[in-house]
């Protein structure tokens, strides 16, 4: 059979190709070193770009309510970032330099279409930079009056640049994916026109969800800080602030994160509409397994995140009165966990019916069906929004005259929304694949239209509430702020894991379609092999991030001793 | 505060380690990538099948959406009354020959839109090289039908195709006549489980001595579909009808010996 494939001349031709095409990395190879340098980079930036957005608000909170406490804690957010934006041009610089030396000609298309929006690029870094050296350290000079709003304005801007730099890579990246229709193999890229490939099908969905993404990996990262701080605190004032900031952290997290879904949702739309192929992969293929891990990751966010707020619920007096329903919410949350982590996927390959056995899985069909899945999530997310109502509640006693009826409504909102939600869940079993898919939407405006509501509601109706006492900052067990570390660390390993898929649909490609990978690396690896690249990265960047976190103590200490130094930049000739 | 830092870590690396452990539980699916092919003039219409089920099977993404499920005909299997792909082929288009056919479901898949169905599928131009499609078709063709495509389909250019990968990917073809070794190379351990290893698609080379005799066996892989294995049903018409012609008449005695064998 020696006339049939021949082989070898093949080899040789590919070898030809390759040539020049790729660099050689020791250890862990070309692809494991930019995997690492591309993914801590990542979420360094996801970071600095997340702190600011709440940084400005909590500066807008101090500045129109008149408390020094959001000043003093949006400061703090940024104190954090002045550190880490130095980390983020580090790990950006490795990147490119492994991109430029490892992958030449990968790189080369890319520049040859993209140089103008890198320029750019790197200028806004250079401003961004500027502009938050300026706000961090004129924070005590521009401290009242005009001036102040000044400082806030700076904080805005920092925003700005920073939103553009983001949207300016995730250009790239997202032509990785979806490069324009016209644009194919044979196309030479100095003939793709710049705004053609930025302005890709997957261009903004992703914008929009990682600016989400951004605030909630931020909020995340920020309550490990102050729960690093809380556990590592010496006098109660300390305790209480850093409780009080946890909280805050992992508000913003938890908050943000309920809306990511819907962004996620989108982008996946738009992966379907851009390829069926490829949403057909992502979703079917040989990556539906993944989605099976992040259903474990989310359900330990969930988990993580509402025992943190019941625990909380111990330094607010009068939130005994709700203490017997956290066992029945817990019991909600388990049992939605455990019916959206039950795998079921179309299947897709030989390999996969053989590596499940069947078509369906045998014991678990039924559970693991979209519909089911819908449902638990949905059911998840109004159990965590009503631990938050029960927790603004807990200590106050509305003094409005409609207050019974307004809790009654409010109930009933709950009530519709989940029958609304179990209604159509069930009812999805009956239709067919295409009908059910619309449900979703349903579930998902249900549980909406509930949380918007309730929360309006629930805003006249605290109005000059009665205090049933103050919440008693800093009288948390220690345990609880495990809770908030274990949410910092699912929260960045799921951003890993998402970036793996991200990039992972792509598979033997480097631009879709357009341009092949042909490195040894080519082949998309399993999850396994991705879990241990993704927890090597989670290491790196957790390992700095507490490298950081103690250089803030650090410099807090030394700004104690002589509060100048810190909060004035060095200028030489300034008074005399 | 050791004590603290050294509990926030041990927190830490547990969570990060139980993701790392269930990640590693699920199967483990790697996405592969399509082997190249260097077709020459004188390929026989068998080798060039086995390389489009390959293709079609593997790395070129087909049963993704050709599969279980609705969302796409089926290809190996009956569709709608009209048989297998390579028996309905000639009669879907008014005028259009089977192989025409094919070749413009794959590369302008738009163009005739099976009723029932949506036009998702993609122009396998963007994916595929040349010959890898021509290899496809064939593959297509013999389902059922005769495979027609020639070497003056795809040329006979030594030239790689454009999206040459290393080669190393694909079994190399070979005359052994070693049963272990053909198994392999001939993709029955794909389907077929041995030595209580590997995928359950079709019943287990364990012990099929002792449930089939030698002349079954050999019926049973020179035409797959004559009878059906119990509790297979379900994968009926998988195993692929092309290994009469795959296999020398002594490496076809070689197997079924072997397997006979396996008590
Ligand atoms: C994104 C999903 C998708 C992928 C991937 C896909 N197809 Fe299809 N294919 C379809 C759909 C849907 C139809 C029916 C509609 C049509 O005719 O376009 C179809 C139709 C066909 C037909 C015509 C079937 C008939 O009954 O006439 C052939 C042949 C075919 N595909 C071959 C292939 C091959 C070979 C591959 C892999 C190289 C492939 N397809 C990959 C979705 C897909
Ligand atoms: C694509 C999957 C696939 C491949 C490849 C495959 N088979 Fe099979 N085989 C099956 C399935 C499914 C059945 C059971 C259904 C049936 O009998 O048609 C089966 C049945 C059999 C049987 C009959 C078993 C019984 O208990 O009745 C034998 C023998 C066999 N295969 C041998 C082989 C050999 C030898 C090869 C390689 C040359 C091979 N198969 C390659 C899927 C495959």
């Amino acid at each position: 059979m020696t006339d049939v494939v021949g082989l070898l001349q093949a080899a040789a031709q590919a070898a030809a190709d390759t040539a020049g095409g790729y660099g050689h990395f020791p250890g862990i190879g070309a692809r494991g070193a930019v995997w690492i340098a591309a993914e801590v980079h990542l979420m360094f930036a996801a970071f600095v770009l997340g702190v600011p957005m709440f940084a400005v608000i909590c500066e807008l909170i101090g500045i129109v309510g008149k408390d020094e406490k959001y000043d003093k804690l949006s400061k703090e957010f940024t104190r954090l970032l002045v550190f880490a934006y130095s980390a983020t041009a580090l790990w950006g610089g490795l990147l490119l330099f492994f991109l430029t030396t490892l992958y030449p000609r990968f790189w080369t298309h890319m520049a040859t279409i993209f140089s103008r929006s890198m320029w750019v690029y790197a200028g806004l870094f250079f401003i961004e930079s500027f502009t938050l050296y300026l706000y961090y350290y004129g924070w005590d000079r521009w401290k009242v009056g005009r001036a102040k709003w000044g400082h806030w304005g700076l904080g805005l801007l920092l925003n700005v640049w920073g939103t553009i730099v983001m949207f300016i890579a995730n250009s790239w990246l997202t032509y990785m994916m979806s490069p324009p229709s016209g644009v194919t193999a044979e196309t030479l890229p100095a003939e793709v026109g710049l705004w053609n490939a930025i302005a890709n099908a997957t261009w903004m969905p992703i914008n929009i969800h990682r600016l989400i993404g951004n605030a909630v990996f931020g909020g995340a990262i920020c309550g490990a800080y102050a729960a690093f701080r809380f556990l590592a605190a010496k006098t109660p004032e300390e305790r209480a602030h850093y409780d009080w900031m946890g909280y805050v952290g992992n508000f913003i997290a938890i908050s943000t994160f309920i809306v990511l879904p819907f962004a996620g949702y989108w982008l996946g739309r738009e992966i379907y509409e851009y390829n069926q192929q490829m949403g057909i992969t992502m979703m079917g293929g040989f990556m539906s397994w993944l989605w099976i891990v992040q259903a474990v990751l989310i359900g330990v966010l969930f988990l993580a995140a509402n025992y943190y707020l019941w625990t909380g619920m111990g330094r607010i007096p009068g939130a005994e009165r709700f203490a017997p329903y956290t066992k029945w919410m817990l019991l909600v949350l388990v049992i939605c966990w455990i019916v959206w982590a039950t795998p079921h996927t179309i299947i897709a390959t030989r390999e996969e019916l053989a590596a499940m056995g069947g078509s369906h899985h045998p014991f678990l069909n039924v559970l693991g069906v979209m519909s089911a899945k819908n449902t638990a999530v949905n059911l998840m997310i109004l159990t965590t929004f009503l631990s938050f109502l029960i927790y603004r509640r807990a200590n106050r006693r509305p003094t409005v005259a409609w207050a019974r009826t307004a809790t009654i409504i409010q109930t009933a909102m709950f009530a519709i929304a989940a029958g609304v939600v179990l209604f159509y869940g069930v009812y999805g079993y009956f239709v067919e694949a295409i009908v059910r898919i619309g449900f979703s939407v349903y579930q998902v405006l249900a549980v909406l239209a509930c949380i918007i509501g309730v929360s309006i509601i629930d805003v006249f109706l605290v109005r000059g509430a009665e205090s049933r006492g103050e919440i008693r900052w800093g009288m948390m067990p220690a345990r609880s702020q495990y809770a908030l570390f274990i949410l910092a660390v699912t929260f960045t390993w799921l951003m890993g894991l998402m970036g793996f898929a991200r990039s992972g649909i792509r598979q033997h490609w480097h631009v879709y379609e357009v341009m092949r990978d042909t490195s040894a690396d080519a082949a998309t690896p399993a999850l396994g092999e991705a879990a241990n690249m993704i927890s090597l990265c989670v290491l790196i960047f957790l390992g700095l991030v507490a490298f950081i976190f103690w250089l803030g103590g650090l410099a807090e200490r030394a700004g104690h001793k002589a509060p100048v130094a810190l909060a004035v930049p060095p200028q030489p000739a300034a008074g005399d | 505060m050791w004590r603290t830092n050294l509990k926030v870590l041990a927190v830490a690396l547990i969570v990060i380690g139980f993701y790392t452990m269930v990640a590693h539980v699920i199967p483990q699916l790697q996405s592969e990538v399509p082997e190249a092919l260097a077709l020459t003039g004188d390929v026989t219409p068998e080798a060039l099948a086995a390389a489009g089920e390959r293709i079609y099977s593997g790395a070129g993404g087909c049963v993704a959406c050709h599969g279980l499920g609705t969302r796409a005909p089926n290809l190996v299997t009956d569709q709608g009354g009209e048989g297998t792909i390579g028996a309905r082929c000639g009669s879907r288009r008014p005028g259009m020959d089977c192989k025409s056919y094919l070749y413009e479901s794959m590369t302008n898949p738009g163009a005739f839109v099976v009723p029932g169905f949506e036009n998702i599928m993609p122009d396998m131009r963007r994916q595929l090289a040349d010959d890898q499609i021509w290899a496809t078709i064939a593959y297509l063709q013999s389902l059922g039908g005769e495979v027609t495509v020639t070497a003056s389909d795809y040329g006979t250019s030594t030239e790689a195709p454009t999206g040459a990968a290393p080669a190393a990917a694909g079994p190399a073809l070979t005359a052994t006549t070693e049963p272990l070794a053909l198994l392999r190379e001939k993709g029955c351990v794909g389907c077929h489980a041995i030595d209580g290893a590997g995928p359950p698609i079709g019943p287990s080379f364990d012990g099929m001595g002792r449930r089939l005799p030698a002349d079954q066996i050999r019926r049973a892989i020179l035409l797959p579909n004559a009878d059906t294995a119990k509790g297979y049903e379900q994968f009926a018409g998988t195993m692929p009808q092309t290994f009469g012609q795959m296999l020398s008449a002594a490496q076809l005695e070689a197997i079924v010996q072997f397997l006979a064998g396996r008590r």
